[in-house]
């Protein structure tokens, strides 16, 4: 008789190695996530919240541009369409080979409560477009109903701001979000002022900082993450958590979200709106935005706003790669600034101590003058960042993301992918995966077998169901994965029975 | 699967541009039958534009106007865009493509010479007109930004088989620059924008009811080139590949094809009209036939 020891049992599948100690994998505060706008709605929302923000057409538009492609082709078909649509019509407009693809778009609509099974006459059952989703996008793109919010008419502004000043003026204020998070903020006069207990609030609420021992405020690993993150993704999740915060401070969520959509997706850069005939709420809410810099407003009373370059496009990440490139009036200048070589040197051309605090989280620092630091990226500290929780790819997307102009020029004249050298890239990578040596499963250990026939008759089916983890003959030990643990006891039970 | 993923990423993140070329050529059938009609189809082509704008943030659109005299832009003019302020709930990218078309499109028709007899469209022209300034936006691209460019054509005229020439070198053009050609034909089946769109691997469809005609632009032009195999739209029908001859401007059959510059004719002549070429032997055909097989037995 064989006795089963449960427990969990670990195993090492590269073998080799003699180091089997756990790492800290989980036990860690958990890594930053970070959804996009698709993602959000399905996990906060409910189908009734959700027909409320569908009474918003700014909210329909942008979820109207978030459903994946078939999905929107299947919407524009039955948009004008009054009755339900039987099911087996729509599936008859799919090609048959892309049935997979089909099906994730169909499931899609359903989970976003865009359209909703109905059955009509004859026994079959239809889809039909949730009435208040169907009436906005009619009206955005036919027009009807009352203006948008903040599209008031104004007389023209005596001083406009061009779009040069509000990029400046906007990475300013974000900055100053930044260099408060890594405690740079208050040293240096650049960004003169501090941000409001708001603004902290939001950062401790999203746990990119924590109260320390000593009630002062310190970055988190979170934290550290997130100043990875491109400008827009750090902007994204930002406004995410902030929304989360909104109920609470009594801002209702479907105008907050109305609004932020009108303001970053379908607003034009350069152009003033106007604060006009919003509530008490909504003005706190642009205040906020201003805050961050996502709008620009020359006095706190004024009823004309600016949205900047920050603002635009700050849900989706390929459509804000494009459009800020594609913008007519070019006005990015505010890019790159490193240079990597293929000896693993790093120069940056910075004198900000925001930006030499993220690089000198994954690289050692060689040297400092006034205007340029060098530092050159080992296995040490990388590896140091990794076990930080940073992510190869974080750093590989933040050496590309600021990279130099230079390094751009090489990128068009050799075609590839990345610009930075292919070399570093992969080693950087490689390096991530040394320490991913070890994959964990649970398992039921099984051992102290009387004969080896047993072992072999127990060994042979656990294989064949999958379930077998490790074995070793000469021991007669083998492990079973926990959830074939139940199914090889049963099997053994059997197999014993019979047997004596 | 993993390519497949990119793929789709990929495609998101291109620019689709869509050119519509509107035929309003005032002696079309269906503007004589009614002028109401062509503020219909107008409509419909406002709304479909704006259904394609709709689709992603940075899909692009271009509506060329095609008459009997002149080609004009109506949609995106190349001065500062008018200052709009919202009126309802329409969004205002899209309020702007319909006021700026329709205020185009009014100026355009009122300036617009009398025609004293029906007169062809100059639709060669008009894609010409399409095909250079996609090239341009073509090369104006940031690097590493791709755009994915086609053209509509939407025209209720006759067959123009006088404008052979350049509707070939169009077809031809934009088949090199991966620019899908998609018709729809208002009134007659139209063989030369048929072969154009099978060349391209475009879709040709003839509407012969107004009413339903946004519903059907929808559902077979809408949908981007690289997404129409996902898509089940109408069977391409078969096309006509019948040239037109350079003498007399008419579809044949068979004809003569001069050797040196390949120009089509369907009379004999002795020098070609295009490259000025004599033909030596003028024999006609079974003579030809004859020598062919003497030159078979000497060999």
């Amino acid at each position: 008789m064989a006795d089963t020891k449960s427990g969990s049992g670990r195993h090492s599948a590269a073998g080799g190695s003699g180091n089997t100690v756990l790492s800290p994998l989980g036990q860690g505060p958990a890594n930053l996530e970070c959804k996009d706008f698709q993602e959000y709605l399905r996990t906060r929302q409910t189908p009734e919240s959700l027909e409320k923000l569908y009474n918003y057409p700014p909210i329909c538009l942008a979820v109207f541009r978030e459903l994946p492609e078939i999905a929107r082709q299947f919407i524009i078909r039955i948009l004008f369409v009054d009755q339900p649509v039987p099911q087996a019509v729509v599936t008859s407009w799919g090609a048959q080979r892309c049935a997979k693809e089909q099906a994730e778009a169909t499931s899609c609509l359903t989970a976003l409560n865009v359209w909703r099974v109905t059955a009509i006459p004859g026994g079959l059952s239809a889809w039909e477009l949730s009435p208040t989703f169907k009436k906005s996008v009619r009206q955005v793109l036919l027009g009807g109903g009352k203006p948008w919010p903040m599209t008031n008419t104004l007389d023209k502004d005596s001083k406009p701001r061009d779009i040069a000043f509000l990029d400046t003026y906007a990475m300013s204020r974000w900055r100053c979000v930044l260099h408060y998070m890594v405690g740079t903020g208050n040293r240096s006069g650049t960004d003169a002022e501090a941000i409001s207990p708001d603004a902290v609030r939001i950062l401790l609420h999203a746990n990119l900082m924590k109260r320390d021992e000593r009630d002062g405020i310190t970055i988190t690993r979170q934290g550290f993450q997130f100043l990875l993150l491109d400008t827009r993704a750090q902007v994204w999740h930002f406004m995410l958590q902030y929304l989360d915060t909104c109920e609470e401070r009594g801002i209702s969520l479907p105008e907050c979200l109305s609004m932020l959509f009108q303001l970053t997706q379908f607003s034009t850069l350069g152009r003033d709106y106007s604060s006009e005939g919003m509530n008490n709420q909504m003005l706190t809410f642009l205040q906020h935005l201003r805050e961050f810099g996502l709008v620009f407003q020359r006095k706190r009373k004024e009823g004309r706003f600016y949205p900047t370059r920050l603002a635009l496009n700050v849900t989706s990440k390929e459509a804000a790669a494009t459009a800020s490139v594609a913008m007519d009036e070019e006005a990015t200048q505010d890019c790159g600034y490193i240079v990597v070589e293929t000896n693993y040197r790093v120069y940056a051309y910075t004198d900000s101590p925001l930006q030499v605090a993220v690089l000198g989280l994954f690289t050692e620092l060689l040297y400092r003058f006034p205007n340029l630091v060098v530092g050159v990226l080992t296995r040490d500290s990388v590896r140091q960042a990794l076990r930080g929780g940073i992510t190869a790819e974080q750093i590989v997307s933040y050496l590309e993301q600021y990279a130099h102009p230079n390094m751009r020029m090489v990128e068009s004249a050799i075609h590839s992918k990345s610009c930075l050298p292919p070399t570093v890239v992969d080693q950087i990578k490689l390096w991530e995966l040394e320490r991913n040596r070890f994959t964990y499963t649970e398992g039921v250990l099984y051992n102290q077998f009387l004969s080896h026939t047993d072992f072999v008759t127990l060994r042979d089916y656990a294989q064949s169901i999958h379930m077998l983890v490790w074995q070793n003959e000469r021991t007669r030990t083998m492990v079973v994965q926990k959830n074939g643990h139940d199914d090889v006891k049963r099997y053994w039970k059997k197999y014993s029975k019979s047997g004596v | 699967m993993e390519a497949d993923q990119s793929a789709s990423k990929e495609a998101e993140s291109c620019i689709d541009l869509l050119v519509i070329v509107l035929d309003t050529n005032p002696s079309q059938h269906f503007v004589r039958q009614n002028p109401q009609n062509l503020t219909q189809i107008l409509e419909a082509v406002i709304a479909f534009g704006n259904a394609h704008l709709m689709q992603k943030a940075q899909n692009k659109l271009a509506v060329v106007s095609c008459s009997h005299h002149a080609t004009n832009f109506l949609y995106p003019l190349p001065r500062r865009q008018v200052e709009l302020r919202q009126m309802d709930g329409q969004y205002e990218a899209f309020n702007l493509v319909e006021k700026t078309v329709k205020q185009q499109l009014g100026s355009i028709l009122m300036n617009a010479p009398r025609l004293s007899a029906p007169c062809e469209s100059l639709l060669a022209g008009s894609m010409s007109m399409a095909l250079c300034y996609i090239s341009r936006l073509q090369r104006n691209l940031a690097p590493g930004v791709k755009m994915h460019s086609r053209i509509l054509v939407l025209t209720g005229s006759n067959e123009c088989a006088s404008q052979y020439m350049t509707f070939m070198n169009v077809f031809f053009t934009a088949q090199k620059l991966g620019i899908t050609i998609d018709t729809c034909a208002l009134d007659k089946t139209l063989s030369l924008l048929q072969q154009g769109c099978d060349i391209t691997s475009g879709q040709f469809l003839k509407v012969t009811q107004l009413d339903g005609l946004l519903q059907y632009l929808l559902w077979v032009f809408l949908p981007a080139p690289q997404i129409r195999h996902k898509l089940v739209l109408p069977p391409p029908p078969k096309v006509d590949y019948r040239a037109s001859c350079f003498c007399h401007r008419e579809l044949i059959d068979i004809g003569y094809v001069c050797s040196v510059c390949l120009s089509v004719f369907c009379k004999y002549s002795p020098i070609c009209t295009t490259c000025h070429t004599i033909f030596k032997n003028p024999g006609p055909l079974p003579i030809k036939g004859k020598k062919k097989k003497k030159t078979d037995k000497q060999m």
